[in-house]
């Protein structure tokens, strides 16, 4: 089986600033980590390796400097790694990072099984598993939190609000890991030398078979008008009585009045 | 970007979250327990925190003086305790690569993966004085008979190879490699010392073990040397240790003095209070640089004796006044055994005391200043 896991770097801090002229995540002075449902999706990847032997790849688009973080794949155990990475890329929506991801994805070839987080924790959109599968023409299964390995294909659970659903899915197929999926190792520090055995491909734009309108700012249809920080607001502050039972009494009917807690009928 | 840039932003990045998930959040308990609670220990080993300057022909990560200071001072951030165990063992993995022959690295470096390494020269009758010391090896034949006690061991009890410092002649000092595997050797009574509680300090006996040539490090007489080698590469440890511990007391002050408020007005924007934290940051960027400065120096083959101990001789002194201020920033909060402020002053206030005193801190330094000028 031959597994390809895209991942992001994002920055460290949850504390995301927003740059107010670019309307741009300020990453200065930030450094970047793997994101953080990214490490489930690679753990999940390790976990079928395991059992079936497969060959995991991880690739990732974005500036040089996210080679540390598929190379922090290979010190996990990923077989090999690919870089996409020009300057052609750079201002890319989700759109225009799927169409690149799918199109080097179909470079490697004969993949199957795509897995990646369920969101990135800078942009946010979770949209790139569904953007990526319409450009494969694979099927796919979006926030999965158990992946086993069966006969043919994957038995997948997904716990959704209302329902649970237990999913049988035929390669290849596209698949979004929660965190609730495993529990991603850390890297064993003397790994890291070891993984520098293992090969970082960078592929450039002229390395695929790219329709230059579909890539970078060009492709890029979505244009961010506005994006701010939410701002801090304390409202509705309640001082409740000393007396534990005044207290809960008060409580029920302030959550009474506001709907929040309703009458058993 | 080159491999040694990628190998470092890779360990720091681990280190950060490790530190984050499995060692931060237990650092009362650790205090409190003098243990390493929920299996850190074994979670240290699984992910060979113990091989990470150990040179990699014998199995180790081989991270260079600067990064693995730069990791003790993350860990600290979490836990002091911690920090120091791994200082402990890491000085003493260096002594047996530097001054081990081929026989005794090939035997016990492999094994500083999983054995730690202590390191131990203080006796009853004294640390500062190394000429003080009882214990002693005697030549029979091709063996050396050892025979001594050494309290105080960072470590002790815990760790299972001791490099022991002994008399091989009235006036001669002389280091031997001893496990505790080897016939006569014993483990003595632990320390009940006042901070890094979570470290374990104790004792070792040693009756008539026997020992081959090749346990001695280094060569006979090398003892002064050795331990002034050992002390070089902990006090840059011990920099960073403190620098650990002033950036957990800022973050801890920082946040309390921002959403403290004194009537209105959030105790940040009171002048007393921004003078001492800005003497805290000051400290703690200080220490920073000087052990940042001595560990660079040692990975490029300077002499580093003098800024390793302005870097413990400040870095201690300075974090136990950090403490302080800390803990008057906190108010009643700061006072109480239910805040880490407290043990965050005792943790600090040992290091002016392991690892050489203070007081010979700064005679090395005014003997160094001299020594240039000569
Ligand atoms: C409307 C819009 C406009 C944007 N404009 C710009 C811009 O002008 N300049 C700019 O720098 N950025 C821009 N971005 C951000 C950037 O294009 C997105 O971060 C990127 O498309 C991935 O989207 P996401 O982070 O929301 O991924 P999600 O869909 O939330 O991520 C899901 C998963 O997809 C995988 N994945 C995501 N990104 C990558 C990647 N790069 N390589 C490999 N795998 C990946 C990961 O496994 C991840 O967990 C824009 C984003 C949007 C939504
Ligand atoms: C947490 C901790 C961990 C330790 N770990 C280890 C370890 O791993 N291995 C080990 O061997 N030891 C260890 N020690 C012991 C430590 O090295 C000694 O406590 C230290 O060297 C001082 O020795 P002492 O306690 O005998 O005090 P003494 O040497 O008796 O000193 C008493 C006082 O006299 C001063 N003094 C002594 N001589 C001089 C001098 N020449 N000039 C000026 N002042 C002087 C000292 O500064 C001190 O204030 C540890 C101690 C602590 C607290």
């Amino acid at each position: 089986m031959k597994i390809v896991v895209g991942i992001k770097q994002v920055p460290e801090t949850t504390n995301v600033k927003i740059n107010e002229k670019t309307k741009n995540i300020d990453r200065r002075g930030i450094s970047g980590v793997i994101n953080q449902y990214d490490r489930h999706a690679l753990e999940a990847a390790f976990e079928i390796k395991a059992k079936t032997n497969a060959e995991v790849i991880v690739m990732t688009m974005g500036p040089d400097d996210f080679v540390v973080s598929l190379q922090e794949a290979l010190a996990l155990g990923a077989d090999s790694a690919v870089l996409l990475s020009d300057r052609a890329f750079a201002g890319a929506d989700t759109l225009a990072t799927g169409y690149v991801l799918s199109e080097a994805i179909k470079k490697i070839g004969d993949v199957d099984l795509v897995l990646l987080g369920q969101q990135s924790v800078d942009a946010d959109t979770g949209q790139m598993g569904p953007i990526i599968s319409e450009f494969l023409d694979i099927s796919q299964v979006t926030y999965a939190s158990k992946l086993d390995v069966e006969e043919g294909g994957l038995r997948i659970k997904r716990y959704l609000e209302n329902i649970e659903q237990d999913i049988t899915a035929k390669l290849p197929v596209l698949v979004t890991v929660t965190d609730q999926a495993n529990d991603p190792k850390y890297v064993n520090i003397v790994e890291i030398a070891k993984s520098f055995e293992k090969e970082v491909t960078t592929w450039h734009a002229s390395d695929l078979n790219l329709d230059a309108d579909r890539v970078g700012q060009a492709g890029s249809p979505s244009v961010v008008r506005s994006i701010s920080s939410p701002k801090e607001v304390v409202k509705d502050n309640y001082k409740l009585p000393d007396n534990p039972q005044d207290a809960a009494d008060e409580l029920v009917k302030i959550l009474k009045d506001k709907n929040i807690l309703v009458e058993d009928k | 970007m080159d491999q040694k840039t990628i190998s470092q932003d890779i360990l720091l990045r681990m280190v950060k979250a490790f530190v984050k998930n499995e060692v931060a959040p237990y650092d009362m308990e650790i205090d409190h327990t003098r243990s390493y609670v929920n299996n850190l220990w074994s979670k240290v080993k699984e992910n060979d925190f113990l091989s990470l300057m150990l040179p990699e022909e014998y199995g180790g990560a081989g991270f260079n003086g600067r990064t693995s200071a730069k990791v003790i001072n993350e860990i600290a951030k979490g836990n002091a305790s911690l920090a120091v165990t791994l200082e402990g063992h890491f000085k003493s993995v260096d002594q047996i690569v530097k001054y081990g022959n081929d026989e005794l690295k090939n035997e016990y470096l492999p094994q500083a993966k999983n054995r730690i390494i202590a390191f131990s020269m203080t006796e009853p009758s004294g640390g500062s004085n190394p000429m003080g010391i009882n214990s002693h090896a005697e030549k029979r034949g091709d063996k050396w008979i050892i025979n001594g006690d050494k309290i105080m061991i960072t470590n002790g009890g815990l760790a299972e190879i001791y490099c022991v410092l002994v008399k091989t002649a009235p006036d001669e000092l002389s280091f031997f490699v001893v496990d505790n595997e080897m016939e006569g050797f014993e483990y003595g009574k632990q320390e009940n010392f006042l901070g890094l509680t979570g470290v374990p300090v104790g004792e070792i006996v040693m009756n008539n073990i026997e020992v081959d040539e090749s346990h001695l490090l280094g060569k006979v007489g090398m003892g002064k040397e050795i331990g002034d080698s050992a002390h070089d590469d902990a006090r840059v440890l011990m920099g960073a240790v403190l620098t650990g511990i002033m950036e957990h007391e800022l973050d801890l002050v920082t946040d309390y003095a921002t959403h403290r408020k004194a009537i209105d007005t959030p105790i940040i924007q009171m002048q007393g209070i921004q003078r001492k934290i800005a003497d805290i940051a000051i400290s703690k960027e200080t220490t920073k640089l000087l052990y940042q400065k001595a560990a660079w120096m040692k990975d490029h083959g300077q002499d580093y004796e003098e800024e390793a101990a302005m870097a413990k001789a400040y870095g201690s002194r300075s974090a136990v006044k950090a403490g302080d201020d800390s803990l008057q920033i906190l108010g009643g909060y700061g006072y109480s055994l239910d805040y880490p402020i407290e043990h965050l002053i005792r943790d600090a206030r040992a290091m002016e005391i392991a690892e050489g005193t203070v007081e010979k801190m700064r005679t090395a330094i005014a003997l160094k200043e001299a020594e240039s000028r000569a």
